[in-house]
């Protein structure tokens, strides 16, 4: 039998060589992460003209689909009447309890505990003596010895133990998580009124903790 | 015009040909079942973000909690990309000149928002409610991955039909107690088998395919 002309064997080993590509370009499409958009062969419905929770819309000029609320705005149910609940003042004063609506028990502390972990825990770290992460790498961050990193400055986030701070009413404290103080931001944004109490209620447990002292130890020992 | 007659090695070649033909729609189809995957389709997106931020970092070094900056997601379908308030939280302060957060200044200063590019997109006519997921047992890491090893965030699963529908029938693999959600860094398996079944009992976690369940 006369042989198979080189050529017809090149062609056959190349083409083949070329078949094993596709499925190296999908392998490597599943494995290595791409900044190139997801391919869409079938679109069916997945791009909709309607609006949902934070999508663009060019209609404003902010962008924003979610109108921010006009100034002044007041959702139902949240009359701000009640300013121990939502000021934590008292006839003016800073409240020293727990408004009505918010019991304190097991539950609310731990939600307390579960919540202060989440938002507070960052600066003023879990035990509450201000050596959270946050706070332990804005101080390596200013201590650089070529100076601050990027204009870093850091007061160094408050020990919930000090004095000055284990003395404050519930209510002040309360005010201080809602709106901030000094160098801290507000996180009335982020925290719901309930949980800011529960936190409130739970940062009091933990100073007291630590602060026991000899009454506090007596407590401890007749509950035991 | 003469007749066109293969030449004689032709026929050396007749087997190798039969061969092909066999394989050929073979190799094809598992192509196209292969390559129009959404696995392959959608692969691991990572889009390059106006401002750098690295959930290495921040979750991974810090230790933030995912819910500090998403923090609606035990409440609302929807886990929110955080206002440029929440950045400042921390950033009016540190890092406060670096050229790489100009533009949550500017944000945090004009009151136009960042537009940070979604990486997690389903279809329109896909509900997927977050709170009903977290709250009942299902970590974040199921379907986002190692966020907290991510300099940048990347698409760890297809978040395809097909693999909810993985899951949605078998949720043994992927659940565990609500109260370690958001602790990313547990695989799954630190709870036994039969631990995780007894959660889903516990917890009463009945996922089913009702065509409503996600379109409504």
């Amino acid at each position: 039998m006369p042989k198979i002309p080189r050529i017809i064997i090149y062609v056959l080993m190349i083409g083949g060589c070329f078949a094993l590509i596709p499925p190296l370009v999908f392998a490597r499409m599943r494995a290595t992460p791409s900044p190139n958009a997801p391919i869409h062969i079938f679109w069916d419905m997945d791009l909709q003209p309607k609006y949902k929770t934070q999508t663009p819309n060019p209609l404003f000029a902010d962008q924003r689909s979610m109108r921010p609320l006009v100034q002044g705005a007041v959702a139902r149910g949240e009359s701000y009447v009640d300013t121990h609940l939502y000021e934590g003042v008292v006839n003016g004063q800073w409240a020293t309890t727990l408004p009505a609506s918010i019991s304190l028990d097991e539950t609310t502390l731990n939600r307390g505990q579960q919540r202060f972990n989440i938002y507070c825990s960052a600066c003023h770290g879990y035990a509450g003596f201000g050596d959270g992460a946050v706070n332990q790498r804005a101080m390596e961050l200013v201590a650089n010895a070529n100076g601050p990193v990027n204009g870093t400055q850091w007061v160094a986030a408050k020990s919930l133990h000090d004095d000055t701070t284990r003395n404050q009413p519930m209510g002040q404290l309360f005010n201080t998580v809602t709106h901030g103080i000094r160098n801290m931001a507000g996180y009335g944004s982020q925290i719901s009124v309930p949980d800011r109490w529960a936190v409130v209620a739970y940062v009091k447990a933990l100073q007291f903790s630590q602060d026991a002292g000899s009454a506090g130890a007596q407590v401890a020992g007749a509950s035991n | 015009m003469s007749r066109f007659l293969f030449p004689r090695w032709s026929n050396a070649l007749l087997p190798f040909v039969l061969i092909v033909g066999a394989i050929a729609p073979l190799y094809v189809s598992l192509l196209v079942a292969y390559g129009f995957s959404p696995k392959t389709l959608d692969g691991q997106y990572q889009p390059e973000q106006p401002v750098p931020y690295s959930h290495a970092l921040h979750v991974g070094k810090l230790g933030l909690d995912c819910r500090y900056c998403h923090n609606t997601v035990e409440t609302a379908s929807h886990a929110a990309v955080p206002p440029t308030q929440t950045c400042m939280n921390c950033h009016t302060q540190i890092h406060k000149d670096s050229p790489r957060l100009a533009p949550v200044r500017e944000s945090y200063e004009t009151g136009m928002p960042i537009e940070w590019i979604k990486v997690h997109k389903l279809g329109d006519y896909a509900y997927f409610n977050h709170a009903a997921h977290v709250t009942r047992g299902v970590s974040c890491v199921e379907c986002h991955g190692r966020v907290d090893q991510m300099e940048v965030v990347h698409r760890a699963q297809p978040l395809a039909m097909g693999w909810c529908l993985d899951c949605h029938r078998n949720p043994v693999d992927h659940v565990r107690p609500p109260e370690e959600v958001f602790a990313i860094w547990k695989p799954t398996d630190t709870w036994t088998k039969d631990e995780r079944l007894e959660l889903i009992k516990k917890n009463n976690i009945h996922p089913n395919e009702y065509c409503s369940t996600c379109h409504r």
